[in-house]
């Protein structure tokens, strides 16, 4: 009976240690900072070459697009601006003043190489709010 | 009508405390009026929040933007079926279907349950109607969905362009569904812990409600999936996103308790597992509610977000705590006197597959909440994305889908070595033949050929066993498919089980295939150029603008050949929402997806540059329609393990359980 019991409790050893091993080296390999802007910019130069996730408020008019479809922009958090190159889908909700999340390459020349962008419309209240600013008059 | 609503609300809520009150006194005092008279009281809870919901109903298909959630869900230009669909677009709304659904479900229960029962059944209301308390607490205190504006406005936000889809009209609800019927094997097992009335009974009831959960989570999940694969055209189906690792999570759990019970219900172990499991569902379901309707972890999905957040903190804390507090409490009375005999039986196949659903459970979950433990621990924000879950759940799954094949083929508790060689026999064969020719036809991504050959193994496994037990009927002169009729209505669970397999090795072998053979290509044409991905080639004829009521389009029209034959035409389109209370979202790509049992074309308009110069991007997806294949046959599957008997012979207590008495 022991010798069962033994070859189960072994059993469920391997299986809780490989799957604690598997947990460890994909977090070891694949994390990556998540990083406002400042944070970035105080990190320079070890961020250099180092895989990083960073979010802001794209700058107005700042969107040029090339014809291959790759895009340039810029992001803010309010006081510091990065300037970001993408290539990739860009994401339907993608605009001007929307918060834009992108993960990728902070190079040398200062210049954010990202491959993967992903936006999120503004906090729904706010603009709900402005909307019905613009609408109060005639009712 | 919102008046009516809005009293309904209230009512709701104070009825629901009034049933938790009125049958917890009543059992505890033996005083079956009061029983009695909580049941009759959660019913009407039901009918309250069906007229709340109704009359919400009423003033979205009027649109009656005095009501906050009226004005901010819909508009005008809205059509009725997505009038009708912002019940749950926004966050009370969402809500109040929960309450609706829960109280439906619980109401179900009460009918079908004893009323002479003062000691059992009294309990599971109480944890019903104290988990309704708390979401009738939000949409009654916090988010009113009949709450109103200071002034009328004209016009409302509308509905996001990407959310008016069929797929995303019942994705929602389906996952609801299955949501909130996890309540429901928890109220029993809760009850069967205060109570102390701990025989199986409860498991049994349990087993049919998750089973019916179960299935709308998985169809829910597809769905979302599916919607996702259309609407957001970036040409995948599963992101690894928060808000979908918050359905994932109670999906595998729950998975994984459907399993363990069936080793309860044969010989009574496992129950402090089953507890525990039952908890923990519970709780990710709670928990995956939470994440997503609170905004602590941020997702692509653009809830509505709220602070109802630290409400639902409390109250998971609450559940937690009360919970393994009378689990702890009843610990002792949990013990089996069973014992596992031996590592090769199906008992140990059923005890790994457990810890590998809640391994990856675990997985799912650290990885969702990284940034948070991170940020807290090193005070960093550390991300962890798609790589490490698919790094993390590739071998689980791949072991699982082992086990899928493993467990009909070694017997309850001690398997013998002659019966293990000759079960084994085929499909181990089988497993070679699938591995040694999809190699030889070049397929050398190793994690691609091992889930083939495994899902092979798997098909060969489940069909022996219908072969087997075919043959013992036909043997007998019976026609074959009347054989195999009678033998799935006899025994339902277990056939049905397997088809629920066989529908997930479908899904695996469309996830394979799609996630490690698909190619993508972009390319800038003008009018007239072509371009070419996999054996396909498109050219480019022209771009068409068209304007409807809702938007401005632009429709590309590219001819698909293949082989030197022109084969079909497509139009991937780039729209522009022209009501301005769509403002945020204006802009919608429509891909254009031709989907046969061999592929997905999966074309992007990504730019237009100029009127005839535009941007695409094309996607080969292989075999993706395997996946939704796979999700009919899971859910014809579930459908026959739920039938009702409609055996006419006498009903023997074994068969009335259950029991799998036909094979050991």
């Amino acid at each position: 009976m022991l010798k069962g019991k033994l070859k189960f409790i072994i059993a469920i050893l391997i299986i809780a240690g490989t799957i604690g091993y598997l947990v460890f080296s994909g977090v070891k390999n694949t994390m990556v900072y998540y990083l406002t802007i400042d944070e970035l910019q105080a990190k320079v130069p070890q961020v250099y070459g180092e895989r990083v996730r960073v979010s802001g408020t794209v700058v107005p008019g700042t969107i040029v697009k090339d014809n291959n479809g790759d895009i340039k922009f810029k992001i803010t958090d309010g006081t510091n601006i990065i300037d970001i190159d993408y290539s990739g889908i860009i994401p339907d909700v993608f605009a001007d003043e929307v918060e834009a999340v992108v993960e990728g390459n902070y190079t040398q020349q200062n210049v954010f190489i990202a491959d993967v962008l992903l936006a999120k419309c503004p906090t729904k209240y706010e603009s709900d709010e402005k909307l019905y600013e613009s609408q109060k008059g005639s009712t | 009508m919102y008046q009516i609503g809005n009293v309904c609300v209230y009512f709701a809520f104070f009825l629901s405390l009034y049933t938790v009150a009125s049958s917890l006194i009543g059992a505890r005092s033996k005083h079956s009026d009061l029983v009695v008279s909580g049941r009759n009281s959660a019913i009407s809870v039901f009918v309250l929040l069906l007229i709340v919901s109704l009359s919400l109903v009423y003033e979205l298909l009027n649109t009656n933007f005095n009501l906050r959630y009226v004005a901010l869900n819909t508009s005008t230009d809205l059509p009725a079926i997505y009038r009708f669909t912002a019940l749950w677009a926004g966050q009370a709304g969402s809500l109040l279907l929960w309450c609706l659904v829960l109280s439906l479900f619980s109401s179900i229960v009460v009918f079908f349950s004893d009323k002479r029962d003062l000691n059992y059944q009294p309990y599971v209301v109480a944890v019903l109607y104290t988990v309704l308390a708390f979401f009738l607490y939000l949409i009654t205190f916090v988010e009113n969905p009949f709450s109103l504006l200071p002034f009328t406005p004209n016009e409302g936000r509308g509905l996001n362009p990407i959310l008016q889809n069929g797929y995303m009209a019942i994705h929602p609800v389906t996952l609801y569904l299955g949501y909130v019927g996890l309540t429901i094997p928890f109220a029993f097992g809760m009850a069967a812990l205060i109570s102390g009335r701990l025989n199986d009974d409860w498991i049994r009831q349990s087993r049919r409600w998750t089973i019916l959960a179960w299935t709308f989570l998985s169809v829910g999940l597809l769905l979302g999936a599916r919607w996702a694969y259309l609407e957001l055209g970036w040409g995948g189906y599963w992101a690894w996103d928060p808000v979908e690792n918050a359905a994932f999570m109670p999906w595998l759990t729950a998975t994984a308790f459907l399993h363990s019970i069936m080793i309860q219900e044969r010989n009574g172990m496992l129950r402090k597992w089953n507890i525990i499991l039952l908890i923990t569902t519970f709780f990710l379901t709670l928990f995956g509610t939470f994440i997503t309707r609170s905004g602590i972890i941020s997702s692509v999905h653009s809830f509505a977000q709220s602070d109802i957040g630290p409400l639902f903190l409390g109250f998971i804390s609450f559940v937690l705590i009360f919970s393994f507090g009378i689990f702890l409490y009843r610990i002792k009375e949990l013990e089996s006197e069973e014992n596992f005999d031996s590592i090769i039986s199906r008992e140990s196949a059923f005890i790994f597959n457990n810890l590998l659903f809640l391994g990856a459970a675990f997985a799912v979950f650290l990885g969702t909440i990284f940034p948070i433990i991170s940020e807290a621990i090193t005070g960093e924000k550390i991300l962890v994305g798609p790589p490490f879950f698919n790094k993390v759940n590739v071998p689980i799954g791949l072991v699982l889908i082992l086990l899928m094949g493993i467990g009909p083929l070694v017997s309850w508790r001690k398997a013998s070595p002659d019966t293990l060689k000759k079960n084994f026999l085929v499909p181990i064969v089988v497993t070679f033949i699938v591995g040694t020719v999809l190699f030889a036809l070049n397929i050398r991504d190793i994690t691609a050929l091992i889930s083939f050959s495994f899902c092979g193994f798997v098909v060969a496994t489940i069909v022996t066993e219908f072969y087997k037990g075919v043959s013992v009927r036909s043997s007998r002169g019976e026609n074959v498919l009347i054989s195999l009729v009678t033998m799935i209505s006899k025994n339902k669970r277990r056939y049905g089980g397997y088809i629920v397999h066989l529908g997930v090795v479908l899904i695996v072998i469309g996830i394979t295939a799609s996630s490690t053979f698909n190619t993508e290509v972009e390319a800038t044409l003008n009018t007239g150029e072509s371009f070419e991905i996999g054996e396909y080639s498109l050219t480019f004829e022209k771009l068409e603008n068209y304007k409807n009521d809702a938007k401005d389009g632009t429709k590309a029209i590219l001819l698909l050949s293949a082989e030197g034959k022109t084969i079909d035409t497509v139009y991937p389109e780039k729209n522009i929402y022209r009501y301005e209370g769509n403002r945020e979202i204006n802009q919608e790509t429509e891909v254009s997806l031709r989907s046969t049992y061999k592929d997905d074309l999966y074309i992007i308009l990504s730019n237009v540059n100029s009127n005839t110069n535009a941007t695409f991007r094309a996607i080969i997806n292989p075999m993706v329609s395997w996946i939704w294949a796979g999700g009919l046959v899971v859910l014809f599957g579930a459908l026959i393990t739920m039938m009702p008997k409609f055996s006419k012979r006498r009903v023997t207590s074994t068969e009335n359980i259950g029991f799998n008495t036909e094979n050991a």
